[in-house]
């Protein structure tokens, strides 16, 4: 069997290439013993034209991080949407998904514009500082997925079929299997089980995402991706183009079997736009005619979105914000929501994180999860820190290496042990050496600050017995609380902890009589210990 | 007999053979019994490969405790995300000369591990210990992070206050276990040295060991005998242990001190940080129980 090179062999390379490039970076995401991560784990993000436009408009100043997403918009500018047929690993991942599934219909064209309609509402809405781009970015979509959903999944099955052999298989079985659990363990499995809260909604938005492909081939890329519609717009003034710009007259070979439905049925014009160059008609083609090449751009059919869709789009992404912002959640206090160690101010939070999972991803306790309605649905999937399921640690600085958008600082580690989470509060009523007189202060071994924030005082009491014992009783000094967690999460109690930490946060504009909205934003929330 | 039968129920329970949970039945005065007259060493120097084995010296070195094909576990503290000089994990050198000790006195294996506090894979790497003990590059040295699945429940028959724990199983199942802790601060033990080490092979709540913390330490420490303590007290802890972080919270004092007798190494160890053994309450209790000698002037102490 020879296999012939071809133009769309070496597409089919890049997918390939590319989508293993994915998955190393997102095994990447993880402590490898080193401090700091040396890869930029997170460069799907950062080359993300998207994610890039709505940081912008949203916090209305420049975002060096995503400085990398120049570079696939003039790669765009000079191929088109090869970005869609080439690298993008959503693409891939549903050009392999409709393998299997066979898509079997044919989606009428006119959905094309509800991307439009999408990129119109959450580029306008983003101006207005609702960032809605975490919903519908394909890469947030795949990383979220993967990360709080598949990735823990994939860990318990293979545990789940590794651990009942070890434990209690027969020595012999088990002298086999466990060399194998090893070798997977050292390559394709995360480090350990983790456990994250919306697993279910998190894989399911994926998994509906390549269920679609159901419907027509590159369902998603075609009808709904808003990454797909920007790059669409920026693709109409690129120069590398098929030749000849329209479907022959009577052959079928290319036109009907387009994947991104490219050629216009009655001028059998191509839509540039929609052409994601995966080099199909040209490998296809009976006469050897067609082919890519670069040519300037011609007269062309024109992006139809229509005008009555176009406005309902902008005023929607007017309305949203307005609508969010007179949400009376925006006014109250969220004493338990605790952001990770170097998040910006609330309001430059929101308009920063795009809701990626790689702050939960990289977390070293498993200690980030993604909020559900705690923030309103705009905060849904921003992450929170919940220290009964893990603290944070003192000395890691993971989160804010790998934040896309700088929503998390990146934080040396002098500032990390300095930066204020939220402050423990005792709950006396329920800690032991004071409800119950017994010794414990398992709080005061854990505490890592230097000059610990949990100090206790020697005391004599009476017990519940009538006898006089003497015992310490922990206190907290609040100046020297970080809030990283680890007195609630280590805290020996059943149930809800006798320390709880508390998110020193202020909500947006908590004084109506102080700071004017923008100076309060200026001067972000984070607060330091110096 | 006692604790080979003991051994065998942990063999079986572990294979999966038998369900029942293995059951330790050796009363502490059976312990005292085993143990050997209280010969405590101690030494100065500040290369630490020659002060563990000059400090060996007198305890009969180390082909005392290792005979050659043994599975031996050296139990360090890694319990915290700390560097060596902060003192709150015992320090790299020592460990790797007691395991370079242990292979050369023929030990089949040598494992290094301690449930840490801290994220595990921070605390063994910062630490200095895995890195190091990589570097030695031998396959019989076994580094590895502990492993949930070891964890075997143990009723601990004549416990006082703990009857039921679950024990790592390497530590139950070594030929000769070596327990090599930091001396350091605790503000609920007032000092963490070698029995309080022992929490690091358990499974378990172990804040819950708190309340009760002597009595709860001398139960576990029937059940894990260590058959050689040696102390790191090249640099200690006087204040904000167990953890510290602050180089002035920390002494250097270049010391090692060994002996097979746990009890008897801690109370010694506690006189460097100038308190007698009496005020540490876990000696107490554990010389109370009959699993050691705390009385200075009963030791056969030896400076080198």
């Amino acid at each position: 069997m020879t296999v012939k090179f071809t133009l769309r062999t070496c597409r089919k390379l890049f997918q390939v290439l590319f989508f293993f490039l994915f998955l190393l970076l997102f095994r990447l995401t993880e402590y490898s013993g080193l401090d700091e991560i040396p890869y930029a784990v997170n460069i799907f993000f950062r080359w993300d034209p998207l994610v890039a436009a709505t940081v912008l408009l949203a916090t209305k100043s420049f975002v060096s991080l995503l400085l990398p997403s120049l570079a696939i918009i003039a790669l765009t500018i000079i191929f088109g949407r090869i970005f869609c047929g080439w690298i993008c690993p959503m693409g891939s991942l549903l050009d392999w998904a409709g393998k299997l599934i066979h898509p079997s219909l044919r989606p009428t064209p006119s959905l094309r514009s509800v991307k439009y309609i999408l990129l119109t509402i959450i580029l306008i809405s983003s101006f207005f500082e609702l960032q809605l781009v975490g919903f519908f970015d394909p890469f947030s979509i795949l990383v979220r997925g993967i990360t709080i959903g598949l990735d823990p999944a994939f860990y318990l099955l293979v545990s789940g079929f590794f651990d009942p052999i070890y434990s209690y298989a027969p020595q012999w079985i088990s002298n086999l299997s466990e060399p194998i659990y090893t070798v997977l363990k050292d390559s394709v499995l995360p480090y350990k089980q983790s456990f994250f809260l919306l697993s279910t909604l998190s894989a399911s938005i994926l998994i509906a995402v390549v269920a679609m492909e159901k419907l027509g081939k590159r369902f998603w890329c075609r009808n709904l991706c808003p990454l797909g519609a920007l790059l669409a717009i920026v693709s109409r003034f690129s120069i590398f183009r098929r030749f000849p710009g329209r479907s022959c007259r009577d052959c079928q070979h290319c036109a009907p079997s387009c994947r991104m439905d490219a050629f216009d049925p009655e001028s059998r014009r191509i839509r540039h736009e929609e052409c994601n160059l995966c080099m199909d008609c040209v490998d296809n083609c009976v006469n050897q005619s067609s082919r890519f090449r670069f040519l300037l751009p011609d007269k062309q059919l024109q992006i139809n979105i229509g005008r009555r869709a176009f406005i309902g789009a902008g005023i929607a992404g007017i309305t949203l914000p307005l609508l969010s912002q007179v949400n009376a959640g925006t006014r109250l206090p969220h004493p338990t929501l605790l952001r990770p160690p170097g998040a910006a101010g609330e309001a430059e939070f929101f308009s920063k994180c795009v809701r990626c999972g790689e702050c939960m991803k990289v977390c070293i306790q498993n200690a980030l999860q993604p909020c559900f309605m705690e923030s309103g649905y705009e905060g849904m999937f921003t992450p929170k820190l919940i220290p009964r399921l893990g603290y944070c640690e003192l000395n890691c600085t993971l989160c804010g290496q790998v934040c896309p958008t700088g929503a998390i600082n990146k934080l040396s580690q002098q500032e990390k042990k300095n930066f204020v989470i939220g402050i423990a509060v005792f709950n006396n009523a329920r800690c032991l050496p004071f409800a119950d007189h017994s010794p414990c202060i398992v709080c005061e071994e854990h505490c890592p600050t230097n000059d610990k924030a949990i100090k206790f005082k020697e005391v004599t009491v009476i017990n519940s017995q009538g006898k006089s014992i003497d015992l310490q009783q922990p206190y907290l000094i609040p100046e020297l609380c970080v809030g990283c967690g680890i007195c609630e999460n280590k805290c020996p109690l059943p149930g809800h902890s006798a320390i709880q930490v508390l998110s020193t946060r202020t909500t947006s504009e908590e004084d109506e009589y102080g700071l004017s909205k923008s100076l309060s934003k200026q001067k972000s929330q984070i607060t330091f210990h110096v | 007999m006692d604790r080979r039968n003991f051994l065998k129920q942990v063999a079986v329970f572990s294979s999966g053979i038998l369900l029942a949970e293995p059951v330790f039945r050796i009363t502490p005065d059976l312990l005292a019994a085993e143990a050997v007259s209280p010969i405590l060493s101690v030494g100065t120097g500040k290369d630490y490969a020659v002060l563990v084995s000059s400090v060996l010296q007198p305890l009969g070195g180390i082909a005392a405790f290792v005979k050659p094909g043994d599975h031996v576990v050296v139990k360090p503290n890694i319990g915290w995300d700390r560097r060596p000089e902060q003192a709150a994990n015992t320090h790299p050198e020592i460990v790797k000369a007691v395991v370079e000790l242990a292979i050369m006195a023929g030990a089949k294996t040598v494992q290094v591990f301690d449930r840490t506090c801290n994220e595990e894979r921070r605390c063994y790497m910062n630490s200095g210990i895995k890195p190091i003990l990589d570097a030695m590059d031998s396959r019989k040295i076994q580094c590895q992070y502990v492993d949930k699945r070891k964890f075997i429940p143990v009723t601990i028959d004549k416990g006082i206050s703990l009857n039921k724990w679950s024990f790592y199983k390497d530590a139950l199942q070594a030929d000769c276990y070596i327990n090599i802790p930091v001396a350091k601060h605790h503000g609920l033990a007032r000092l963490t040295l070698g029995l309080k080490n022992t929490m690091g092979v358990i499974g378990g709540n172990r804040g819950k060991i708190h309340g009760n913390m002597s009595q709860n330490l001398a139960d576990l420490n029937t059940v894990i005998r260590a058959d050689l303590t040696i102390i790191d007290a090249t640099r200690i802890l006087l204040r904000n242990g167990p953890q510290g972080g602050s180089l002035k919270d920390v002494k250097i004092l270049d010391k090692v001190l060994a002996s097979p007798d746990p009890v008897a190494a801690d109370a010694y160890a506690t006189t460097l940080f100038g308190l007698k053994p009496e005020q540490i309450e876990s000696t107490k209790v554990a010389a109370k129980m009959g699993l050691g000698e705390m009385d200075l002037n009963k030791m056969d102490i030896r400076m080198v």
